[in-house]
């Protein structure tokens, strides 16, 4: 089954202070400053991120009001498919991870006594989930336009109109189990620093940007990590 | 002359801090009275987080130093005054949630505040919470909580703590990412804290202290 671990994650300093809650980057202690770009280092030098994607192609047989219909019988529930990708071809199903090293790390230091250390550490695991995205997002583009077709911005279960009860069904049409993603009873993803999506491929495919996805977010008013109040 | 060790702690500068605190026990200075400096310090760190001017990680910043602070002024208390000042808090990931970086800030404050934290870890059973209360008598419980599951989760932890007899002495408190008053109603909780700041200062609140 299809799976990429060939990404670079070339996590920028930005990036990784936007995941620790910091809303004015100007104002960051230079003390908490170096200790990102220390944390961010050792991820370079020791194990800690090996981000992996694994991933499958379904071509649509079918689009009814709350649910899309694939090839081989599948079919994925929610109306936000059919109502935001009406023209879609194909879609993929896509779980992506950095594994399981870093949050290891960050338990270890936060059972230590080092508490800034692990949030740090772990903002920076959420940061390279987020590049590990948009990685994985321009090599469906690439794969889309290969074939004459757009690819459209990635849905997650969890959106509203993609029931986070789809987790299930669609870590096994991306066959999660290859790249070592599992869900437990409760429907979380193990490594917890995963997600999952759905990337749709057509003739002309609708994109948003991250700021676009937080104007529309239901935590917009109080979210830490939120792009749009900086 | 020693520089002013709430103002120094407050503006979060480490080093000065310790040497600060290093250069009053040498000379003789009441342990306690230091500790309330720190105490005052902490506040002023509290006020310039809840108006944006600090963020999470200087407020996780300023525990640590609060910690060392400790560390250096342990070896002089009396066992009493060593002691935790600000009770007992059990508090927990619930059950089928196993999201831990948030708790573990929330019992990190918790603790360099003086309270006495029982930290149950993630995915913890209904029952768990139940008889540790019952061991403990501990009037403060807080619960951690990040995804739509883990309201059901909350609500059900709350009424087998009521079942059990303890909740009129227990003041229960909810929190993760997306806790509004709506879902605090649903889970039967006595109130929610949007971050660790505001956790600690429920159980102060609950626990008297100003
Ligand atoms: C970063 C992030 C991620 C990262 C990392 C996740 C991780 N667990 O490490 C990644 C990208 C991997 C991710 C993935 C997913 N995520 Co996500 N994620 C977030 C985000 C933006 C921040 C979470 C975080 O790390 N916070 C950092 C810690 C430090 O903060 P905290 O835990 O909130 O704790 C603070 C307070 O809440 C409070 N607190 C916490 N506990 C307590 C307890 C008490 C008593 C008190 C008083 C206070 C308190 O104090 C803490 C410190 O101040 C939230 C949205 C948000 N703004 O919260 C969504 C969010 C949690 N994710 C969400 C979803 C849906 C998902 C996915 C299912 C998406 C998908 N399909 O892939 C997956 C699931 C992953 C899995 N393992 O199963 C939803 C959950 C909603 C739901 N329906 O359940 C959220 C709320 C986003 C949203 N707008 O809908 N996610």
């Amino acid at each position: 089954m299809p799976v990429i671990n060939d990404i670079r994650l070339n996590l920028k300093k930005n990036d990784v202070l936007r995941r620790q809650g910091f809303k004015g980057y100007t104002r960051i202690r230079p003390e908490i400053k170096t200790l990102v770009l220390e944390l961010l280092e050792s991820t370079e030098s020791t194990r800690l991120l090996e981000p992996t994607t694994a991933y499958e192609f379904y071509p649509i047989t079918g689009m009814e009001p709350d649910r899309v219909l694939l090839q081989g019988g599948a079919v994925v529930n929610g109306s936000l498919l059919p109502s935001t990708f009406p023209d879609a071809k194909e879609l993929a199903a896509i779980v992506c991870t950095i594994g399981p090293g870093l949050e290891k790390q960050v338990t270890e230091y936060s059972r230590g006594g080092e508490t800034l250390r692990a949030m740090l550490l772990d903002g920076i695991g959420s940061a390279a989930v987020d590049i590990l995205v948009q990685e994985t997002c321009r090599f469906f583009s690439g794969e889309a336009s290969k074939r004459g077709l757009q690819a459209s911005s990635p849905v997650n279960p969890g959106m509203p109109g993609l029931p986070i009860t789809e987790q299930r069904n669609l870590l096994e049409l991306a066959h999660a189990g290859d790249i070592g993603v599992s869900l437990t009873s409760s429907g979380v993803m193990v490594p917890r620093k995963s997600t999952s999506m759905i990337i749709a491929t057509g003739p002309e495919m609708k994109t948003w940007t991250q700021a676009e996805i937080c104007a529309r977010c239901n935590l917009r008013e109080t979210c830490p990590y939120t792009v749009l109040r900086s | 002359m020693a520089k002013d060790l709430c103002k120094t702690l407050a503006d979060l500068k480490e080093d000065e801090v310790l040497a600060i605190v290093e250069e009053k026990l040498k000379a003789g200075a009441d342990p306690m009275g230091i500790l309330a400096d720190a105490g005052r310090a902490m506040e002023i760190v509290g006020n310039r987080f809840s108006k944006s001017e600090y963020f999470i990680p200087d407020l996780v910043y300023s525990g640590e130093i609060l910690k060392k602070i400790n560390e250096l002024v342990k070896p002089k208390l009396t066992e009493e005054g060593g002691a935790k000042t600000g009770g007992k808090v059990i508090i927990g990931t619930v059950t089928g949630d196993i999201h831990d970086i948030g708790k573990d800030i929330v019992v990190f404050m918790l603790d360099v505040n003086g309270f006495d934290v029982v930290d149950l870890g993630v995915d913890v059973p209904i029952q768990k919470f139940v008889d540790t209360i019952k061991e403990t008598s501990a009037p403060v419980v807080g619960l951690s909580g990040f995804l739509t599951l883990a309201y059901d989760s909350m609500k059900q932890t709350i009424e087998a703590i009521k079942a059990a007899g303890l909740r009129d002495n227990t003041k229960i408190m909810i929190g993760g990412g997306q806790i509004t008053d709506e879902i605090m109603n649903y889970t039967g909780a006595d109130a929610f804290g949007k971050d660790a700041m505001v956790g600690v200062s429920l159980a102060k609140k609950w626990a008297g202290i100003k």
